[in-house]
């Protein structure tokens, strides 16, 4: 992978639902892969959820590319807006774009660095009505009439399946044939019962580096314009006479006569219609394009919990259904959300939505806020992640973006008070067995299903090799503790995996006789160099313990081997089991906890950053999990992290004096001192605090994805293999 | 068997406390120093690997062939001879019972050497060790092995608590 930036190294009732769901059988799968049967691979960067001006971003679609895959590297990406419609032409450049005006002194340099080191306070803001602001209607030669299906307003919105039908989707399969690299069109579903799901229907699209004459969204043009809650036309597609109908369905819910698809949502009159319509959406994806779909709920905690008369957010059962409707397409969740320097991280907060004048209209998110810029849904050890995982599911973690706007700052300046952009602060990293053939559309989203995948903020960590192996009883343990050590350290050294018979990686499970030892090895690289983060002064929150560590040079302080046991698949039947809120039975997973904790006292660190460690688990006699989760900051951070080393609630690190909600001030916790703390962050009372951009910074964590062990005797891991 | 990795103390000190060790043996071909320290290590490395490579089916975690290189005193981190015997008896049950047992990463080894035996015939072993997978990983590791009668068995670090 090439990095272009200088790294450091660079309630639903759920028993009435149950009968609906229409559950794909669930074969007990294989044991993980014979590794001499595994292609070669690596683990390569992207993002699949943010904005343009396609809908409520802030960038063209060059704009946000360019960002993504060059200034930031990404080595795939996928273009996602918000399903409904727009009145905007996010097929427009820049004004300016590229080159660069030299007033503004920015580098127009084609290698880099990237970004430049200074930019000037102004920035360089997207211009109202100038470049993507300017409007359909104003810019297309046929005006208001070639904008297609319902509506009325002026300008005419244009609705999201004709954008990307007719006019993203050339745009987006010219960029990655000119950057030759994977990058396609999704949608973030705006979801029917709930709030916003990460989706693409890829079945049609040709991004490089696939050959041949121009491909199409039009299967992801149809699953906006039939599943959309934003998208209220009626004109099934115009010329394209779209049905929204699912083959085999079980659903009760009739499809309108005119529009073909199911009308409405959740409502006091219709509860639960729009997450029955979602699990129908789901079906379609799995009937469509089943090995090229996905559907992946974002920022799920935000909107707080399941509403069956509103679009709020998920509960453990949504998402419960949504696995067992196409295990192939809904196999997991961003629980890591984007919006990481916005006032609120990732916009989670108490009371949500509150004003003055209307102080009881708010949501509270789920958890109240994030705990080191992750939901509680994954950042809560034995909580809603685990439970899933407890099952023996495929429920996968990753991170986005959902990068719209810098907030008061302008598109290439470096400080924000609102979001990152693609690859500025969050990463997945995907496992793609390419073999020998270019990196493809296909082998990330294989990747994404296959949970061979980790995420990390600001650099933390740029590789991962994270194996569990089955002991060789006839091995000496010492030799074969350096074997297994030595293959990841030998796969962080390829940026690949283990592929050794008898080892499992991540997404995998390694099945194992009843009372076998199992030696879990991993190595990490902790990049060196500086990160994205424009700010070289002290990080504040590692100022309070008195460690002095360079905003922008995180270095990983310790790493946590979590894990828990797998009982099995919970029965939509049992109720009590299988729907709560956050926090309930169901949604809990008690037997989940830190089995072991890594630091420089107990692993193998080398002057490139790797660090190598292993342990063993001595007879294993029930079938469990383990994953990954490290940080830059160790147990027992002020305001940051408790003496276990959980990440803390971010909403109440922060001081407060939102003018919507209350007039009340209250001061910040962790103060920001340095003469270089930027002049944006909040100050009470003439003091700074961590807050903003540098709260984000100074909070790093990565997440791995799980490897099941599965006990010959005991409870199938049935999700994985 | 690389030779030049044997020191020329090794080889003095091998041959002399080999003799002690192997006085006894009743296998009337006790060793005569380096040669037959060589012999002994080549014999190992060959019936150890053969051993150890086997042990991906169920006739060869059934075979008393890997549990006979185990001296009955083996102890290493606390695991014995008889856990051993267990461990390679409930691999082989449980992949009577399930096709998808994954078994455990099967390595052979080479370049052995023996060295800095004492009176007991207690001597250590140095190895490299790899595996034989799509991904080949090597690496050199040395353990306490025992020579009676001119045969190695493995004896391990006699503890009987590990941190590894």
């Amino acid at each position: 992978m090439i990095k272009k930036f200088p790294l450091r190294h660079t309630a639903v009732a759920v028993a009435s639902l149950a009968g609906l769901i229409s559950v794909v059988a669930i074969q007990p799968a294989a044991a993980a892969d014979k590794a001499n049967t595994k292609a070669a691979g690596n683990y390569v960067s992207g993002d699949f959820h943010n904005h343009t001006t396609c809908s409520d971003g802030s960038l063209s679609m060059k704009k946000l590319i360019d960002k993504s895959v060059k200034t930031f590297g990404l080595d795939w990406f996928v273009q996602a807006d918000h399903g409904g419609s727009s009145a905007r032409n996010c097929t427009l450049s820049e004004d300016p774009f590229e080159p660069v005006p030299s007033a503004l002194g920015l580098t127009n340099s084609t290698t880099g660095p990237f970004p430049p080191n200074t930019y000037p306070t102004t920035g360089q803001p997207a211009s109202t009505g100038k470049g993507p602001n300017q409007t359909w209607e104003a810019t297309l030669p046929g005006g208001r009439t070639a904008i297609k299906g319902d509506g009325t307003a002026v300008p005419k919105a244009m609705w999201r399946w004709q954008e990307i039908k007719e006019f993203q989707y050339k745009v987006t399969e010219d960029e990655s044939r000119a950057r030759q690299k994977p990058i396609w069109i999704g949608v973030e579903q705006n979801t029917p019962g709930h709030e916003h799901v990460s989706t693409t229907v890829l079945q049609g699209q040709l991004p490089w580096p696939q050959a041949g004459v121009m491909g199409n969204a039009t299967l992801q043009a149809q699953y906006e314009y039939c599943f959309d809650r934003s998208d209220t036309d009626t004109s099934r597609g115009a010329e394209n006479q779209w049905d929204c109908s699912v083959t085999g369905t079980t659903s009760t819910d009739a499809l309108n006569a005119t529009s073909r698809k199911i009308s409405g949502t959740n409502t006091a009159a219709t509860p639960d219609l729009g997450h029955r319509k979602t699990l129908e959406g789901i079906k379609w994806m799995n009937e469509k394009a089943p090995t090229t779909s996905y559907f992946i709920p974002a920022h799920l905690e935000r909107a707080g919990f399941y509403n069956p008369i509103g679009n709020n957010g998920f509960n453990i059962e949504h998402l419960r259904n949504f696995n067992n409707t196409a295990p192939n397409v809904a196999f997991g969740f961003e629980s890591m959300p984007g919006h990481q320097a916005s006032e609120q991280r990732g916009e989670y907060a108490p009371n949500r939505g509150a004003s003055l004048a209307n102080p009881t209209a708010g949501v509270d998110s789920v958890g109240l806020g994030t705990y080191g810029g992750t939901g509680i849904y994954a950042a809560k050890i034995g909580g809603v992640w685990d439970a899933l995982l407890g099952e023996g599911r495929n429920w996968w973690f990753f991170a986005s973006s959902d990068y719209h706007n810098r907030g008061a700052f302008g598109p290439d300046q470096r400080e924000s008070n609102q979001d990152f952009q693609p690859g500025e602060y969050q990463k997945d990293y995907v496992m793609v067995r390419k073999g020998t053939n270019n990196l493809s559309a296909e082998g990330i989203i294989n990747g994404l299903r296959s949970g061979n995948s980790f995420a990390a903020s600001g650099d933390l960590i740029d590789r991962l090799a994270f194996v569990a192996c089955a002991a060789n009883p006839a091995l000496p343990r010492a030799a074969f503790k350096t074997l297994v050590e030595k293959a990841a350290s030998n796969a962080v050294a390829q940026n690949a995996e283990v592929r050794i018979n008898g080892c499992a990686t991540m997404g995998e499970k390694l099945v194992v006789a009843p009372g076998a030892d199992v030696v879990v090895a991993i190595a990490v690289r902790d990049p060196q160099g500086t990160n994205n983060s424009p700010y070289s002064f002290p990080n504040p929150s590692l100022k309070q313990i008195n460690i002095t560590q360079p905003l922008n040079a995180p270095v990983l302080d310790h790493l946590d081997v979590i894990g828990g046991n797998v009982t099995g698949y919970v029965s939509p039947a049992d109720t009590a089991k299988y729907a709560g809120r956050e926090g309930s039975a169901a949604a809990s997973n008690p037997s989940a906890g830190i089995k072991k904790v890594f630091n420089s006292t107990n692993w193998t660190a080398t002057a490139d950053g790797v660090r190598v460690m292993s342990y063993r688990i001595p007879a294993v006699k029930v079938s469990q999990y383990f994953r990954l989760r490290g940080t830059n900051l160790p147990p027992a951070t002020p305001f940051e992290t408790d003496a276990s080393g959980n990440p803390l609630n971010d909403y109440d690190l922060l001081p407060f004096f939102d003018a919507s909600k209350t007039d009340a001030v209250q001061p910040g916790k962790v103060v920001c001192a340095e003469a270089a703390c930027p002049a944006h962050l909040r100050t009470v009372n003439g003091v700074k605090y961590s807050s903003f951009d540098v709260a984000a910074w100074a909070d790093l964590w990565f997440y791995s994805n799980p490897i099941y062990v599965e006990v010959s005797n005991s409870v199938k891991v049935a999700g994985t293999k | 068997m690389n030779l030049s990795r044997i020191s020329s103390s090794t080889i003095v000190l091998s041959a002399l406390l080999t003799l002690g060790a192997c006085g006894g043996g009743s296998s009337g071909g006790s060793g005569t120093g380096f040669d037959s320290l060589l012999v002994f290590a080549n014999t190992f490395a060959s019936q150890y690997t053969g051993g150890l490579s086997s042990l991906n089916t169920s006739t060869g975690l059934n075979s008393k062939v890997v549990p006979d290189l185990f001296d009955a005193r083996y102890l290493d981190g606390g695991f014995s001879k008889a856990d051993l015997s267990a461990a390679l008896a409930s691999n082989a049950q449980a992949l009577g019972a399930s096709p998808e047992l994954s078994l455990f990463p099967v390595a052979g080894i080479t370049n052995v050497t023996l060295s800095g035996c004492d009176s007991n015939g207690i001597c250590t072993l140095n190895a490299t060790l790899t595996n034989s997978d799509v991904d080949t990983t090597t690496v050199n590791f040395s353990t306490k092995v025992a020579i009676v009668n001119g045969q190695v068995y493995l004896y391990g670090d006699q503890s009987s608590t590990t941190s590894i």
